[in-house]
């Protein structure tokens, strides 16, 4: 039987999905005009579609309640708290520049920048609505949406080999994980009677006093971070991530080590803290008794950042360093998580922003680089910085970031990650992720080492149109700005949790 | 509880002895022959396969049943809106569900009609001139073995 | 006429002239090196007026500035000067601008090396002025950016290799740091307002810090990472390998800055940050750090006296010069041997600052710096081989000239304490005068060299930067107490609360 009010709470539900109503009409837009018009023309068209989509899609959140921790909507579906409603803004720009990057650079053929831009929408929402769910069915749901529509992402270069190589690993890789990730879901279910994670969290907490059923719980735990880990590209799921990002477009792969992975940490907030943790006087959690989970994630961060590291001394071809560069970082944002403290949730949020800007920023060098005639190969970025001197210098940039140099975003970054797992009086991690910092040093100085200090090789001239800088622009300001003055977005992070 | 457990863990290592097992006692039965062109086929057994494992299919066929399986589905999920659509009404929020329905059906038709346009339902699927230009299309190499 | 907040517009305002040159367009290298010229002037004026205005009895800090940065972590932009920091950054604003005159003849890339050389300057004299312990370190760190590109784009035949290297070795260091860092400021709690804190003032006050900040292993373990990473900076045996790889690509002006201002950061980063927050543990690492200083003076002259590379000479000479420094800091029982440690600092930043130069300018006309494939320069040189001399004789301690009273000021003072060391640190002094003094006779004396009989004399602009430096270092010779006086209420400060 229907309850009287159902639809109408439903309405009522209904304006807090407002950004993901809007990305889908813009996507419908998108599939109307690609009907109408010729869809091998009017790229521009395109981008300004889903541009205004993405952008429109953030509107609705200011007109909304303020948020709280406990405001659920859409019969427990969802949860309007603020790492929602600031979650959402940011994966539209983690859109937005996307599009831009791919506008700009032309990586794409005109014939698949329709379906592209679809695409890329659609991943976004899928990520929105991964965000807010508080539900086991509602979250699986999302994450695949997500997962399914980017290794379409990956693929889209439909005559590029690799970029088919690099979907079908994709497909499987994910499949199998997420298939793992389900199983823990239903193992969950199967204890605790509900999807709902706030049922399920008041079971779990009652369910590990019993061995049997501690069991059961360490299974599930075990089975849910296959899936988690493999979207952030965390060992022992990592091997899909050099060969997918080096197949996919450059773009693309630039949207997959920001937007997904995003999407994949706060899942594991949103799944572990309140599954697996206890508040205690609300800045320190423990970890719920018997599933010592900290430990395990610990051990996975340390073993990540130096696998990731050190795979990235030997790699030519830039985007498969950037791709290990990538899952150095996945084991760096693993201590926010391990350090079961407001600081350590803080942090991830924070280092995913810098993330953003500079890890977008040194694909979108990669990209602009290879589509004005150089390639993706470290070979020819030697001596780039005389040709190409603005491109280099930004791409400088994003690299001392990355490494985690003050004066940049990166550094206060790390500098949040550090505080945290010393918070918590980790200090074999804090120690092992400082030597990380110095391996990581020595391959990114490689690039840098290739456009500044060698010499040139080939003589073509680099020219990078205005719309190309005017990006690079947009993203080298929060770059150098967060790292000199953050505490506009350190308000805002404390706000959070 | 963990007597349970013991089940499936001795079928685990029964499994695994099993792989040994079969493998030792084909070792120590088979007669070593290297020379037998037979060893060299697909299945080393005699059967000889027939035309090669690598045909082609058309791709179309995938994109035809794919369409077909999103409007399978969405007949699936459409059909128990009708049969509770009685009561819909009653609680006086027919027109409403029968918008959300015209809007769930209104998006997939959308689609079929870009696949349609974009000349995914012909069997043979036609590119537009000034497309092709921009195209570089591969030659096809001979599949060899 | 001096501006409100000194110490700021001191810092910046070569990163302003950076700015500027940015903007100069190419064909104007002349105008990119005066505008890097003149951002380097009113920083020397401002630091010689601080030098003359400073109350040497004060044992606080002075000319503060404190401004709330970043309030999430309580982090201020907090700067202050001690009688330890005027000299340093004195020595910094005129070697900056001595450095900047002595870069003229760069020709490639000229926008980008007087840029970088500005940041260099002001991130220098940022790390001497910071009070707050996380300024401080991204000052440290910002140093670091700028040396990678001056050494790695305009240095010798191996300047990737050497660039890397000094990159590398100095991260670790810092690294460590910044895990103390973070540490220190969990571990204590600021009184009046209940938050942690970044401030050094603070955290040098032991009664701020928490219960594990007492335990005996956390404090032994922070300190040795503090002290790993200052030995990197100074260096000490064995973190040294960098140093002689550095100091013989970089090009002469970056030689400079780096002997003459980077090595001084290790010790003083020891003296601003190890010795008060720490002041147990530098006790008790007091006879470790004293025997690595050892070693290092001992192993450094070793080395030199094997050189054929000149540069390479004075790298390992630098090595050998600051085990003095650290040697001298690690006695506790008397003031003197810190005062002459400290005074010490300051001559080898003249000293060594003055060699490289002096490499310089003979590197610049044979292109070689080979000590064997020259001889007789004397001859052709008159006045080179003067001021090279002076240079030596400074070096090796002669009685009337800065080094001679700093190395006795520290051995006097360390024999009081470390009786066996003191003396075996003696031959390190005799094993410094074998090898200057047979390197001058190989390169100024002896038969000539008809390669290199036709060599141009010093131009007046290398006279020129040569000159204050010599100067100083006759002045300092006969009348050190214009250093001493400055740093002496200060160490007395420093050396009591060490002992307790």
């Amino acid at each position: 039987m229907i309850p009287e009010n159902f639809i109408q709470s439903n309405l009522q539900g209904i304006s807090f999905i407002g950004p993901e109503l809007i990305l889908t009409l813009a996507i419908l837009l998108i599939l109307l005009v690609g009907v109408l018009l010729p869809y091998w023309r009017h790229r521009i068209l395109f981008t300004i579609l889903a541009v205004a989509g993405l952008a429109g899609s953030v509107l609705p959140l200011w007109k909304l309640p303020q948020p709280a921790p406990d405001l659920t909507y859409l019969s427990n579906l969802f949860v309007w708290d603020w790492l929602t409603f600031l979650s959402k803004p940011f994966f539209a720009v983690v859109g937005v520049l996307t599009i831009l990057l791919t506008q700009v650079t032309g990586e794409i053929d005109n014939s698949e920048y329709s379906e592209c831009t679809i695409l890329v929408l659609a991943v976004t929402m899928g990520m929105m609505l991964l965000v807010a769910s508080t539900d086991l069915l509602m979250i699986y749901l999302a994450f695949e949406t997500m997962g399914i529509l980017s290794y379409l992402l990956v693929g889209i270069r439909a005559r590029d080999e690799r970029s088919g190589e690099a979907a079908l690993k994709y497909v499987l890789y994910g499949a199998f994980t997420s298939g793992t990730m389900l199983f823990g879901f239903s193992l969950l279910f199967g204890l605790a009677g509900s999807t709902d994670l706030l049922a399920i969290s008041q079971k779990v907490a009652f369910a590990s006093q019993h061995p049997q059923d501690r069991l059961l719980l360490i299974v599930a735990i075990l089975f849910f971070l296959a899936g988690l880990l493999f979207k952030t590209a965390s060992f022992p799921f990592h091997f899909w991530c050099p060969d997918v990002y080096e197949g996919a477009p450059t773009p693309i792969t630039a949207f997959l080590s920001v937007g997904p992975k995003a999407a994949g940490f706060v899942l594991f907030i949103r799944l572990f803290y309140p599954l697996f943790a206890t508040g205690h006087d609300a800045t320190i959690y423990e970890a719920v008794s018997g599933l010592d989970w900290p430990s395990i994630l610990a051990l996975v961060s340390a073993i990540t950042m130096t696998l990731g590291n050190l795979a990235a001394i030997h790699q030519n071809n830039l985007k498969r360093l950037l791709a290990y560069s990538s899952i150095a970082h996945a084991g760096y944002l693993l201590m926010g998580i391990v350090s079961l403290s407001d600081l350590g949730l803080r942090s991830v949020v924070f280092y995913l922003v810098v993330y953003l800007f500079m890890n977008v920023g040194a694909f979108a060098v990669v990209a602009m680089v290879a589509s004005a005639g150089g390639s993706e190969e470290i070979d020819s970025y030697r001596g780039l910085g005389a040709r190409a001197p603005y491109v280099c210098v930004a791409m400088a940039i994003f690299l001392f970031s990355l490494i985690g140099l003050p004066p940049f975003a990166g550094f206060v970054g790390k500098v949040y990650l550090f505080a945290a797992v010393i918070y918590k009086k980790i200090y074999w991690l804090a120690v092992v992720a400082a030597l990380n910092t110095v391996i990581s040093l020595y391959y990114y100085l490689r690039i840098v080492k290739a456009m500044f200090l060698e010499k040139p090789t080939e003589t073509i001239q680099i020219q990078v149109p205005l719309s190309s800088r005017v990006l690079l622009l947009a993203l080298l300001v929060p770059t150098l700005g967060l790292g000199i003055y953050w505490q506009p977005l350190a308000r805002v992070v404390s706000g959070m949790f | 509880m963990f007597f349970d457990f013991a089940n499936v863990f001795i079928f685990i290592i029964l499994g695994l002895l099993m792989t040994f097992v079969i493998i030792t006692v084909s070792r120590l039965l088979a007669p070593r022959v290297s020379d037998v062109p037979d060893k060299f086929t697909t299945y080393e057994c005699g059967e000889r396969p027939v035309g090669s494992a690598w045909i082609l299919f058309n791709f179309r066929f995938y994109a035809v049943a794919l369409a077909f399986l999103i409007f399978d589905i969405e007949l699936a999920l459409v059909f128990p809106c009708i049969s509770v659509y009685h009561k819909w009404l009653k609680a006086g929020s027919g027109l409403f569900a029968l918008i959300e329905i015209a809007v769930f059906v209104g998006i997939l038709f959308l689609g079929l009609i870009y696949m349609w346009n974009r000349g995914d339902l012909k069997w043979t699927k036609e590119v537009p001139e000034e497309m092709e230009e921009g195209l570089v299309l591969e030659e096809e190499k001979p599949i060899t073995f | 006429m001096l501006p409100d907040h000194l110490l700021s517009w001191m810092i910046f305002f070569p990163l302003l002239g950076a700015g500027l040159i940015l903007f100069v367009p190419k064909r104007y290298p002349t105008v990119m090196k005066g505008i890097a010229l003149a951002a380097t002037i009113p920083p020397l004026w401002w630091a010689a007026n601080l030098y003359v205005q400073f109350d040497r009895w004060g044992t606080g800090f002075q000319y503060v500035e404190k401004v709330p940065w970043i309030r999430a972590f309580n982090i201020h932009y907090y700067l202050g000067i001690d009688g330890i920091s005027v000299p340093m950054v004195l020595l910094t604003a005129l070697l900056s601008f001595i450095c900047i005159i002595a870069s003229w003849n760069i020709n490639e890339h000229v926008r980008g090396y007087f840029a970088l050389f500005l940041l260099l300057d002001t991130s220098m004299k940022g790390v001497f002025c910071a009070l707050d312990f996380f300024m401080f370190y991204v000052f440290w760190e910002l140093m670091l950016l700028p040396m990678y590109f001056l050494i790695g784009i305009w240095g010798g035949p191996r300047k990737e290799y050497a660039a890397i290297k000094f990159f590398l070795f100095t991260l670790v260091g810092s690294v460590l740091m910044l895990v103390v860092m973070l540490v220190f400021y969990f571990g204590s709690v600021e009184p009046a307002t209940g938050l942690h804190s970044f401030d050094l003032t603070i955290l040098a006050d032991q009664s701020v810090h928490q219960a594990f900040l007492r335990s005996h292993t956390i404090r032994w373990l922070c300190y040795l990472g503090l002290f790993i990473g200052f030995a990197i900076k100074i260096p000490l045996v064995p973190f040294h390998t960098w140093l002689p790889d550095a100091h013989v690509e970089a090009p002469t002006a970056i030689s400079v800055i780096l002997a003459g201002i980077l090595l001084k950061m290790g010790t003083y980063g020891i003296l601003r940050i190890s010795y008060p927050l720490l002041p147990d543990m530098a006790r008790e690492f007091a006879l470790f750090a004293a025997t690595l200083g050892l070693i290092s003076i001992i192993y450094g002259a070793l080395c030199a006296m094997a050189q054929t590379d000149l540069k390479k000479l004075i790298a390992y000479s630098s090595i050998s010069h600051m085990g003095f420094v650290m040697l001298g800091m690690s006695v506790f029982s008397n003031t003197t041997a810190i005062n002459g440690a400290v005074l010490q600092m300051f001559n080898h930043g003249t000293v060594t600052a003055m060699l490289f130069l002096l490499v310089g300018v003979i590197y610049d006309r044979a292109h070689i710096r080979d000590i064997d494939s020259f001889g007789g320069l004397a001859k052709t040189m008159p006045v080179y081989a003067g001021y090279t001399g002076l240079a030596f004789f400074a070096a090796l301690g002669l009685p009337g000239l800065s080094s001679f009273i700093s190395e006795a000021l520290v051995l006097v003072g360390s024999f009081q304490q470390y009786k066996i060391i003191t003396i075996t640190a003696t031959t390190g002094i005799i094993l410094t005068a074998a090898y200057f003094l047979w390197t001058m006779q190989r390169v100024f004396l002896g038969p000539q060299n008809k390669k290199w009989a036709d060599l141009p004399e010093i131009s007046l602009r290398e006279a020129f930067t040569l000159t204050p430096l010599a100067l100083i270092v006759v002045l300092l010779g006969f009348y050190p107490m214009p250093v001493l006086d400055l740093i002496g209420a200060t160490l007395k400060h420093t050396v009591a609360m060490v002992v307790g």
